[in-house]
């Protein structure tokens, strides 16, 4: 098919997409030109109130590894279903994946209520991409982000495509720094309400919040361990940003820097040991500490300030923000190489987090919320109504 | 007594907010002083609502996200703290990128504030340490609190007793000017001293 078409083609069905929730835009500003695998897919018949196959032609397409073609086009793979009212909770949905030559890879139905279309949607589109690819798709995955300021700040959690945002938190003081607990089921963050910083956390589906820490001074950059039992974070109570962590059952959080330069955003690699930002040798870089502290191992060079490190879910990455030039980027350094790598243009990006697969670094710009995968090949941007900071994307989970 | 009010605010506030799962809960720690503080803008109640996933009132699309700060739009405009509070400049300290040194020029301000302070023993102020909007947030959270640590520092110099200072430092969250300019970076690199 001809690019034009197809792109006109791909604008149709992001403009259905986006006529039915107004609120969303997709931008995908970088894509794998002409190497994404080929996938025809068909508008789903039978009735249902929601575009399934625009749904999932358009979380293909932002995977940036599959291109969805119109229906009828000569595609190395092609989709086709039904969405019907029926079953015992009103809608069947149903649909086949199917190669050239005709075999069927997947034929699956689902029996799900009219408000579960959108995540049966979602759950379709990672069933196509996890057969076609052996990555599991990050479709049915959802992101926390911080919106608001000047006056009311929101701690909201939406679908990772943007859709369906609820508001978990609001307050009159400034909200930062939300993370996931590794079951999904937590948020911890940084609340100011009172006029002072607290460390609370949050379960997401009852609503209900516990005070972890609020020490005279900085009460900041919470991350949570692997096991989920123990939180690191800063605090200044004795003069000065060190790194704390706190077991979930104890009640004092113990030490583990001591220094006089500013140490902040503590996270977990899997074997326990934490990186961290320390300004000690004089601009911001990330640092490396055992379980226990310890000797700090430096571990960037590059450019004049990284801060704000994300470890993805195997340990071997670090995404981080990076200056150079005067700009800010989003970079990735890879443990096991010792490769430093620049994933974006550049200018005010901040906050990386990693998908749950590994594969993407969702962020914000400054104004909205972008993301870009760990090889730097896609990039898109995410935009929901009004300004979105502090990206955290969800574990798989709940 | 704080607490009762908050418990109080909270019982309003579900009654009023029915439908909503889980009101925020204050539940401090007691190491914290829960005196208030004469000079620092009271808590009106409860500032802060949490909810259940797909329960708060009323949904995303009726909340304002423009995200427009009270600054917004108001570069050049000293003092005029977004979210509320409004210092004069006599009270406001400003610092140059990524700096926590005091300026020559600043140090009039601090002292006549120091004096101040030193004379009204039963004054307490809040040092509130800010930042422009580049870099990292927390780690500018803590070059926030190095900036209001310098003013704490001149302050006590002059006789003012340590328990008579509170420091704060909201980074970039609350800045004074919202605009991508070396204008409204200037503003909002500040020390907000409040009493």
């Amino acid at each position: 098919m001809n690019p034009t078409l197809r792109l006109l083609w791909l604008l149709i069905l992001l403009l259905a997409s986006s006529l039915a929730h107004a609120q969303l835009t997709i931008d995908i500003t970088k894509g794998i030109e002409g190497k994404g695998i080929p996938i025809a897919i068909a508008p789903f018949g039978g009735g249902a109130p929601e575009d399934i196959a625009g749904i999932i032609a358009a979380n293909l397409q932002r995977t940036g590894k599959i291109a969805p073609q119109p229906p009828q086009t000569q595609a190395d793979y092609s989709v086709t279903g039904q969405a019907s009212p029926g079953g015992s909770r009103g809608y069947i949905v149903q649909f086949q994946l199917n190669d050239a030559q005709g075999g069927q890879l997947l034929n699956l139905s689902f029996d799900v209520p009219a408000n579960q279309l959108r995540p049966v949607a979602h759950r379709i589109s990672d069933l196509i991409y996890e057969k076609l690819t052996g990555e599991k798709g990050l479709a049915g995955t959802r992101i926390a982000f911080v919106t608001g300021g000047g006056g009311s700040w929101y701690l909201a959690v939406a679908d990772v495509d943007g859709q369906n945002p609820q508001v978990i938190l609001r307050s009159g003081q400034p909200i930062m720094s939300p993370a996931w607990s590794p079951d999904g089921s937590k948020l911890a963050y940084v609340s100011f309400e009172g006029r002072r910083p607290q460390i609370i956390v949050q379960d997401v589906y009852s609503g209900a919040r516990r005070v972890v820490s609020a020490a005279p001074g900085i009460n900041g950059a919470p991350s949570w361990s692997p096991d989920g039992q123990r939180l690191a974070f800063t605090l200044s109570k004795d003069g000065n940003p060190e790194i704390y962590a706190l077991g979930l059952g104890a009640q004092s959080p113990v030490r583990l820097t001591s220094n006089g330069a500013i140490d902040t955003e503590p996270v977990w690699l899997p074997d326990g040991s934490i990186v961290f930002t320390s300004d000690r040798g004089g601009s911001p870089q990330l640092y490396r500490i055992g379980a226990g502290g310890g000797a700090a191992q430096r571990l960037t060079f590059e450019g004049d300030y990284n801060a704000r490190p994300a470890v993805s879910p195997d340990g071997r990455y670090i995404a981080m923000m990076h200056r150079r030039g005067g700009r800010f980027h989003i970079a990735v350094l890879d443990l096991q190489n010792r490769q430093f790598r620049v994933l974006t243009p550049g200018g005010t990006d901040e906050s990386p987090s990693f998908a749950p697969n590994g594969k993407m670094i969702i962020y914000s710009n400054g104004q909205r919320l972008a993301a870009v995968s760990v090889d730097g090949a896609v990039r898109q941007d995410v935009v929901l109504r009004g300004v979105a900071r502090d990206p955290a994307w969800a574990p798989y989970g709940r | 007594m704080q607490c009762f009010i908050r418990t109080l605010m909270a019982a309003a506030s579900l009654a009023l907010l029915a439908s909503c799962a889980s009101t925020g809960e204050n539940t401090d720690q007691t190491e914290l002083d829960a005196t208030t503080q004469p000079g620092v803008t009271a808590q009106p109640g409860q500032e802060a609502y949490s909810y259940a996933y797909g329960q708060a009132p009323g949904g995303y699309d009726s909340y304002d996200t423009s995200g427009s700060s009270a600054g917004a739009g108001q570069a050049g405009r000293p003092g005029q703290g977004a979210g509320g509070s409004v210092v004069s400049a006599d009270r406001i300290v400003y610092f140059d990128f990524d700096q926590a040194d005091i300026r020559p020029e600043s140090q009039t301000i601090i002292e006549s504030n120091a004096r101040y302070l030193a004379g009204n023993p039963r004054i307490i102020t809040q040092l509130e340490g800010h930042t422009d909007d580049r870099g990292s947030r927390e780690y500018n959270i803590a070059l926030g609190e190095r900036r209001a640590n310098a003013v704490r520092q001149v302050m006590s110099a002059m006789g003012v007793p340590s328990q008579q200072i509170r420091v704060v430092s909201y980074g970039e969250e609350r800045p004074a000017a919202s605009g991508p300019d070396e204008q409204s970076y200037a503003l909002n690199r500040r020390v907000e001293i409040v009493y």
